[in-house]
C-alpha cells in the first residue's frame, strides 16, 4: 500500500533545499535514583525524529504538553544537544541523497571518494561537527522566539540593550549605528523610537512579544523557530502578532518552524504540519489535507476535541481514553494504542499494557500480584497471592481489546496466569500517499483511517 | 412569578475599585447581570477586563484593601424565597455560603490545591465546614450535641494528641468518624469519574496529572451540591483532549444536579458549545449580553464583532486576520466615555464624551453601544452620534 519506505527527512515539501534536516534525532534524559544516582531509565523526550524543514515555508509542529515539541525546537536551535542522530544544516536534495546513501554504509566500507564526501558534509553541514565559522553562521541564521515574553526578556535591561544584544555579540554595530539599527527593527515590528529607553515591564504582553520578534530578527536570520509565540496572548492581540509574522515572512523570505498546541493557529499559519505524540511524529502532511482528512487517529481526536466557532455539530465519537503512558517505558508497537479508539490486534499489545490496565482499573487485583516473570516484553507469567484474583485478572484480559492480540489463550493455573502476545515491531512513519505520512499501523494496512 | 423575577443570583450595578499608588483602578465598573437557576452564563473577555474580579466578588473574595466594593449589590436568593445580600452580610454568613451554595473552580488546579495535604484531607474540610451533622449521623453520633473533640476531628482541626486521647477514651468512635468522612469524600470523587477513589484519598496533588487535579477540584466544588458553580477558566491550563473531557464532565454534572454555572473564559469558541447565555466584558464593563447562539451568530457590539473576527478560522486567508487595532485602555481613573471608542471604527464624538448604558435591543439581548441609541436620550447633538446600526442577523424580538 505504501509509496516508499524512505524517511520523512527526504520529503522536502516541493522546495529544493532544507534549512535543517533531522536524521533519527533522539533526546533521552536519564532518570537517576538512589544515593549513588544510578541511572534507572531514560525519559524519551524526542525519540527518533526524521524531518526536513523546507526553505521559505512554515512547518507547524503540533502536540499536547509533554510530547517533546519544545525539546525538538530547542534541539534544532542548538540549545539542547541531541543524545542520538544528526542534524544537517542547509542541505539540498542532492546532498541529502548523499547523506542518506552514506549513512547506510559503515565507515570502513566506504570508498575513498565517499569518505571524502562524508568528511566534506560533516565539516560543512552537520551541526556539532561544522567548522567554527559555519557554526557561528548557523547561530545567526536560526533564531528563536520563546513562548513566555514575560520570562524571556531581561527585566533589568532597556529595550535598546535587549534588541541590540545580538548585534553587539556578533560585532555588527555599536554606538549610534546600533541605536539606528534597533530603531529600524522596532519600527519593523510596529514599535517606535520612543520605546528605546524603556524596560520590559512598561509594555503589554503583545508589545513584549513584538520586542522578542525584533530581537530574533536583529541578525537578518533566514530561519525563525516560533515556540508558542501567541499562547500567552489574547485573541485580538494574537491576531496582530500572527499578521505581523506573516508580513515579515513575505518581506524577508523567512522560514518558520511554528510550535504550538493551538490547532486553529497552526491551521492558519503553516504550509505543512507534523503532529507529535510521545516523542514521535504521528502524522505529517500539507496542513489542509491533514485537517480535512486525518490519517492518524490521534490527529482525528485532536481535531474533534478542538472547540470551533464553525456550525455543524460534529459527531464526536473519537476520544482518547485513559491518561498519557509513562514516557520512561512507552507502549510497544504504536505508542497510541492503549488509548486509541480504533486499536486492534496488530497495534502492539504487550504485557505492560495489561499490567497498566490492572493497576489503573482494578487496583485491588493488582495489589495481590506477588511475582511477575517476563521472558520478553510480550510474554510473562504473573503470580497472584490468591487464586480468585488470578481468575479475575484472566477474565479482565478477555474483556480488553488486547485479547485479540494474544498468541494463545491466557493460561490460568491456580494462582498463576500466563499471557503471551504476538510480537509486533514498533510502528514506523510511512508515506501513504504523495506527501502524506502516518505512523498508524492500521491506516497503513487499510490505506485509509479505520472506521470507529 | 415571571422569568425575570426568577433569578438565583443578581449582580446589580457592581463596581470594584483597587487603590494603588498611581490612582484608583476601576476593575469592575457598574456591572449588572442575573443568573437564573440551571442555566450556564458565560462571562467572556480578554486579560484584565474584570471578569475574574466579578467572579470573586460574588464570593466576596476580593481582598480589602486594596480592593473596595465601590457600589452595587450582589443578591443570592435562598430556597425559602428570602434574599441574602452577599456584600453586606456578616463574614460568618458568607463563609456558610462559600462552598455550600456557591462554589468555585479555579484556573490552575496545580495552584488551587494545597500541595501539603492529601486529597482526602482537603476534601474532608468541605464536609467539616458544611456537612457536620451528616458526617456525625453517618458515624452514629448524636448530631444535636456532639462532643467538642468529635467536632474538631470532623473539621480536621484536631491535633495528634487530641486524636490519640480521643482514641483511648472512645474505642471505635474515631474509626467510625474517619470512615464516615472517607465515605463522603470517596462518593464525591467517584461522582466525577475518578477511577479508584480510595487510592486517591492518600495521594498528594503532585502525584496527579493536570486533568485529574481538575477533576478533584470539581469534586471539591460540587461536594455540597451548590446552587451556583463559578468556573474560572477551568480548562485554560489543560490540553485540548483533556479540556473536552472536563467540559463534558461539568456539563454532565449540571444535567444531573441542576446547578447554575457562571463560566468565565477568554475563549469564545468554548461558549458556543457550553453556555446558554454569554456576557462579553470589556475594560470593566459589560459590552453585550444575550443568548450565546445569537450573540455569536450576530454580534452587535463592535468589540464582540472584532473579537470574533480575530479568531483564526480555516477560511481566513493567511496573514489577514481582522485584528482589533490599538490596545486595552488604562483602567486607572478612566474618563467618562465608551472605553472601546479609541479602537472602534464606528465611534462618533458622543462615544468619547458619554458613558454608554446597556440597552435592550431584542428579547434577552442587551448592548452597550450608542449606535443603538438616540441623540435625544443621551442629550447630545445628532451630529455627534456614531452611524446608527441596523440589527444584522437573527435577533429575536
Amino acid at each position: 500500500m505504501t509509496l516508499n519506505n524512505g524517511s520523512l527527512a527526504a520529503d522536502f515539501g516541493g522546495a529544493t533545499d532544507a534549512v535543517v534536516s533531522l536524521h533519527d534525532v533522539k533526546v533521552h534524559y536519564p532518570v537517576k535514583e538512589g544515593v549513588f544516582q544510578r541511572v534507572t531509565g531514560q525519559v524519551r523526550a524526542v525519540d527518533g525524529i526524521n524531518l526536513s524543514i523546507p526553505r521559505g515555508q512554515t512547518l507547524g509542529l503540533v502536540g499536547e504538553s509533554g510530547c517533546g515539541k519544545t525539546t525538538l525546537g530547542r534541539v534544532i536551535a542548538g540549545l539542547v544537544a541531541p543524545t542520538g542522530g544528526d542534524i544537517w544544516v542547509d542541505v539540498n536534495s542532492t546532498q541529502h541523497a548523499d547523506i542518506e546513501r552514506l549513512r547506510e554504509i559503515a565507515p570502513k566500507d566506504r570508498t575513498a571518494a565517499d569518505q571524502a564526501l562524508w568528511k566534506d558534509l560533516e565539516t560543512n553541514h552537520r551541526l556539532g561537527s561544522m567548522s567554527r565559522d559555519k557554526q557561528s553562521n548557523y547561530r545567526r541564521n536560526c533564531q528563536v522566539v520563546f513562548q513566555d515574553a514575560f520570562a524571556s526578556l531581561n527585566p533589568r535591561q532597556l529595550v535598546r540593550d535587549i534588541v541590540g544584544r545580538p548585534l553587539r555579540v556578533h560585532n555588527e554595530a555599536s554606538g549610534e549605528d546600533l541605536d539606528r539599527r534597533v530603531t529600524e527593527l522596532l519600527e519593523r515590528v510596529g514599535l517606535g523610537p520612543q520605546h528605546l529607553l524603556r524596560f520590559p515591564h512598561q509594555f503589554s504582553g503583545g508589545q513584549r512579544q513584538r520586542i522578542s520578534i525584533a530581537r530574533a530578527l536583529a541578525l537578518n536570520p533566514e530561519f525563525v523557530i516560533l515556540d508558542e509565540p501567541t499562547s500567552a496572548l489574547d485573541v485580538s492581540v494574537q491576531a496582530q502578532i500572527l499578521n505581523l509574522l506573516v508580513e515579515l515572512q513575505k518581506d524577508l523570505g523567512l522560514t518558520y518552524l511554528f510550535i504550538t498546541h493551538d490547532l486553529g493557529v497552526v491551521q492558519h499559519m503553516s504550509d505543512r504540519i507534523a503532529v507529535m505524540y510521545m516523542g514521535e511524529i504521528a502524522e505529517y502532511g500539507p496542513t489542509a489535507d491533514v485537517f480535512n482528512n486525518p490519517l492518524h487517529p490521534y490527529t482525528r481526536i485532536l481535531r474533534d476535541s478542538n472547540p470551533t466557532l464553525e456550525d455543524g455539530a460534529k459527531t464526536k465519537k473519537w476520544d482518547l481514553s485513559g491518561t498519557v503512558p509513562n514516557p520512561i517505558n512507552p507502549p510497544r508497537g504504536c505508542r497510541l494504542h492503549p488509548r486509541c479508539p480504533v486499536a486492534k490486534a496488530e497495534c502492539g499489545w504487550s504485557v505492560g499494557d495489561v499490567l497498566t490496565d490492572a493497576e489503573r482499573n482494578t487496583p485491588v487485583i493488582f495489589e495481590t500480584i506477588s511475582r511477575i516473570e517476563r521472558s520478553s516484553e510480550f510474554r510473562a507469567t504473573v503470580t497472584f497471592s490468591e487464586a480468585d484474583a488470578a481468575k479475575s485478572f484472566a477474565k479482565r484480559i478477555g474483556t480488553l481489546a488486547a485479547h485479540e492480540a494474544l498468541e494463545r489463550p491466557v493460561r490460568l493455573d491456580e494462582k498463576t496466569v500466563e499471557v503471551s502476545f504476538n510480537e509486533v515491531s514498533d510502528a514506523e512513519l510511512q508515506q501513504l500517499r504523495d506527501g502524506r505520512w502516518t505512523s498508524c499501523t492500521r491506516t497503513q494496512n487499510l490505506g485509509a483511517l479505520p472506521e470507529i | 412569578m415571571s422569568k425575570a423575577d426568577n433569578w438565583l443570583l443578581r449582580v446589580d450595578d457592581l463596581s470594584v475599585h483597587f487603590r494603588s499608588s498611581k490612582g484608583v483602578a476601576h476593575a469592575v465598573d457598574h456591572v449588572s447581570f442575573d443568573i437564573y437557576p440551571h442555566e450556564t452564563l458565560a462571562l467572556v473577555g480578554e486579560t484584565g477586563c474584570g471578569k475574574s474580579v466579578t467572579a470573586r466578588s460574588i464570593l466576596r473574595l476580593v481582598p480589602e484593601p486594596p480592593g473596595e466594593y465601590a457600589s452595587g449589590a450582589i443578591s443570592l436568593r435562598n430556597p425559602d424565597g428570602s434574599v441574602t445580600e452577599i456584600l453586606t452580610a456578616p463574614e460568618k454568613k458568607v463563609r456558610s455560603i462559600r462552598g455550600d451554595r456557591i462554589s468555585m473552580i479555579f484556573q490552575d488546579p496545580g495552584k488551587a490545591l494545597n500541595p501539603g495535604l492529601t486529597i482526602g484531607r482537603q476534601l474532608a474540610e468541605v464536609f467539616g465546614e458544611h456537612r457536620m451533622s451528616m458526617i456525625l449521623e453517618n458515624a452514629g453520633f448524636d448530631s444535636e450535641k456532639p462532643s467538642r473533640t468529635a467536632t474538631k476531628i470532623v473539621q480536621q482541626r484536631a491535633g495528634l494528641l487530641e486524636r490519640g486521647l480521643y482514641r483511648l477514651s472512645h474505642m471505635n468512635a474515631p474509626k467510625a468518624l474517619q470512615k464516615s468522612i472517607d465515605d463522603a469524600v470517596m462518593q464525591a470523587l467517584a461522582d466525577t469519574g475518578i477511577p479508584n477513589p480510595r487510592k486517591m484519598l492518600d495521594s498528594y496533588p503532585h502525584e496527579l496529572s493536570g486533568g485529574m487535579k481538575q477533576r478533584v477540584m470539581i469534586a471539591q466544588a460540587l461536594a455540597c451540591d451548590p446552587d451556583l458553580l463559578i468556573a474560572d477558566e477551568p480548562t485554560t491550563a489543560l490540553d485540548v483532549t483533556i479540556q473536552a473531557r472536563i467540559l463534558d464532565l461539568i456539563h454532565q454534572m449540571q444535567q444531573k444536579r441542576g446547578m447554575a454555572i457562571l463560566y468565565i473564559t477568554h475563549d469564545l469558541s468554548l461558549v458556543r458549545q457550553f453556555a446558554d447565555r454569554v456576557a462579553v466584558m470589556y475594560a470593566g464593563r459589560i459590552a453585550e449580553i444575550g443568548p450565546s447562539a445569537e450573540v455569536l451568530a450576530s454580534p452587535q457590539h463592535p468589540y464582540t464583532q472584532g473579537l470574533l473576527a480575530a479568531i483564526p478560522r480555516p477560511s481566513t486567508p493567511r496573514g489577514q486576520l481582522a485584528a482589533i487595532p490599538g490596545s486595552v485602555p488604562q483602567l486607572i481613573d478612566p474618563p467618562a466615555q465608551c472605553h472601546f471608542a479609541s479602537r472602534c471604527s464606528f465611534a462618533g464624538a458622543a462615544c468619547h464624551d458619554v458613558n454608554p448604558q446597556l440597552l435592550t435591543i431584542g428579547d434577552k439581548r442587551e448592548v452597550s453601544c450608542f449606535r443603538f441609541d438616540t441623540a435625544s436620550r443621551i442629550g447630545v447633538s445628532s451630529a455627534d452620534m456614531p452611524s446608527a446600526a441596523k440589527l444584522k442577523g437573527k435577533v429575536s424580538s
